[in-house]
């Protein structure tokens, strides 16, 4: 049985989360973003946010998405090393500016949507790295 | 034939920038796109250059309105991170300035929905209750916006005698009671702007993920106050107003009732205020390595603030903030489907935007 699926008919009771400073984090390894938010989507809870970290030298970035469930702030972890993962804007709507605020700050690419109009800098180049572009 | 009207990035409402183009068929508003970042500020990124004292002071300049729950939500998340527990008392004047900022947005807010209704009278005499409210704020913590409350393990300043604020708020709510809610509710113009204008349904608030009053006024019962208790809310006995029509009039009213119940919580805080120390620790901190997440029912929903700290660096290594309007904004393009062109400021403003806190 896939963990999320016991999570889904039990979310708040599986043994598959540990508290951490205020957030109950999935300790599951390996769920897909997409697989995430659909077992989210199934249980009611609500999309709150993404968090994007660029992590030091060429490892890479990490997300932490954030879903309320009954008033318990719910966290899951996934790190990619290059600049793509997948978008889940078509399944849960509220994720559609986070999404593109990340896009434009980070340069990341949300596999499967588009981004147009940009959010935070209309009428300049999207996907690039601004945090890097302010170092140089 | 259809043609397109862009609205700002000037908003003929609100004093802050913002655009939406809006695809119109005659006086009918058909699609709508909402274009915002016109000052943004990258506030997450200048936080990683302050020291754990600098900032909360930053913090605080994300939003003029709320700057205290701003404040508040950052300790309450650096406090996890630190295992400081602020004192019973510190918990109380946190409830008393967060209930206080409430009423204060919530005040300005019918002020300028009366204003774009064509009710100046109203106008004004939200704005004289509101300045009442900034009084007492400025009689508490010597500021009437940036209040410097807030402080990792409590708060700056006591509030010395609490039972004297109560006659403010006592007036404030008869006010309320007496001349706001009835004309709002009554009156037939503020019906004819207000009631099944820029409806957002129940699917599509649990779909955008909204929250605050907007989502309360499409029938989503959320409060993190009560769902998620945090500073001494756990102790305070008051309702969470739901309304499910979704329009204008329905924001409005749960703005109306929500401000009854910030003085029902106020008179709460102060009466039953603790006595005792009102901030712990020496001001220096060790932080552990990890990430702490805090989040507050601001006026507009949900702040959340996730910040990542190292051991003993100076500096936290990440703040993200998630505000209110960044989460119910994207809701504006179905609230004014199908409205009429005219209708649209007021439908705008129903959210209570605020751009700064967008803007971040």
């Amino acid at each position: 049985m896939n963990p999320l699926d016991a999570t889904v008919e039990s979310p708040l009771a599986a043994d598959v989360w540990a508290d951490r400073y205020g957030i109950r984090w999935y300790s599951d390894p390996e769920p897909g973003v997409r697989d995430v938010a659909r077992a989210m989507n199934a249980v009611g809870a609500r999309f709150v946010t993404i968090t994007a970290y660029q992590l030091p030298k060429e490892e890479g970035f990490r997300f932490e998405y954030h879903w309320d469930l009954a008033g318990r702030l719910l966290g899951f972890t996934f790190q990619i090393s290059g600049s793509s993962i997948e978008s889940i804007y078509d399944l849960s709507e509220g994720a559609d500016w986070i999404e593109r605020e990340v896009h434009e700050e980070y340069g990341i690419d949300f596999a499967g949507r588009v981004y147009e109009p940009l959010l935070l800098r209309a009428g300049q180049t999207g996907g690039v790295n601004l945090r890097e572009e302010v170092a140089r | 034939m259809s043609y397109k009207i862009p609205m700002g990035p000037f908003h003929p409402a609100l004093e802050e920038p913002y655009k939406l183009d809006m695809i119109c068929d005659g006086e009918t508003v058909c699609d709508a796109k909402l274009h915002i970042g016109f000052n943004f500020r990258g506030i997450e990124h200048l936080a990683e250059t302050r020291n754990y004292v600098q900032v909360i002071a930053l913090m605080e300049r994300v939003c003029g309105i709320c700057s205290f729950i701003h404040t508040l939500t950052l300790c309450q998340a650096m406090e996890k991170l630190t295992g400081l527990e602020p004192p019973p008392r510190a918990k109380y004047i946190r409830v008393v300035m967060a209930e206080l900022e409430r009423l204060h947005s919530h005040v300005l807010w019918a002020g300028i929905a009366a204003k774009l209704m064509g009710f100046k009278t109203m106008f004004m005499t939200c704005f004289e209750l509101r300045e009442k409210i900034m009084d007492v704020l400025q009689a508490i913590s010597g500021n009437r916006v940036n209040y410097s409350m807030n402080r990792v393990g409590g708060v700056n300043r006591d509030i010395e005698d609490p039972l004297s604020l109560i006659p403010v708020i006592d007036a404030l709510e008869r006010e309320m009671v007496r001349t706001v809610i009835p004309i709002f509710t009554t009156s037939r113009t503020a019906m004819s702007r207000c009631a099944g204008i820029g409806v957002l349904t129940h699917e599509q608030a649990i779909s955008c993920a909204v929250v605050g009053p907007v989502a309360r006024a499409s029938g989503v019962d959320q409060d993190l106050r009560r769902d998620a208790p945090y500073a001494a809310y756990e102790e305070m006995k008051f309702d969470v107003p739901v309304q499910t029509d979704g329009d204008v009039r329905a924001r409005l009213l749960v703005r109306a009732l929500e401000i009854l119940e910030s003085c029902k919580i106020l008179k709460q805080a102060l009466t039953g205020m603790p006595a005792g120390e009102w901030f712990t620790g020496d001001g220096k901190f060790n932080f552990v390595t990890g990430t702490a997440a805090a989040r507050v029912e601001a006026p507009r929903g949900e702040v959340m603030y996730s910040v990542t700290w190292k051991e003993h660096a100076r500096n936290p290594a990440r703040i993200h903030v998630r505000t209110p309007t960044f989460a119910t904004m994207p809701a504006v393009r179905y609230m004014v489907l199908g409205a009429r062109l005219a209708d649209t400021p007021l439908i705008q403003a129903s959210i209570d935007p605020c751009y700064s806190c967008t803007d971040r």
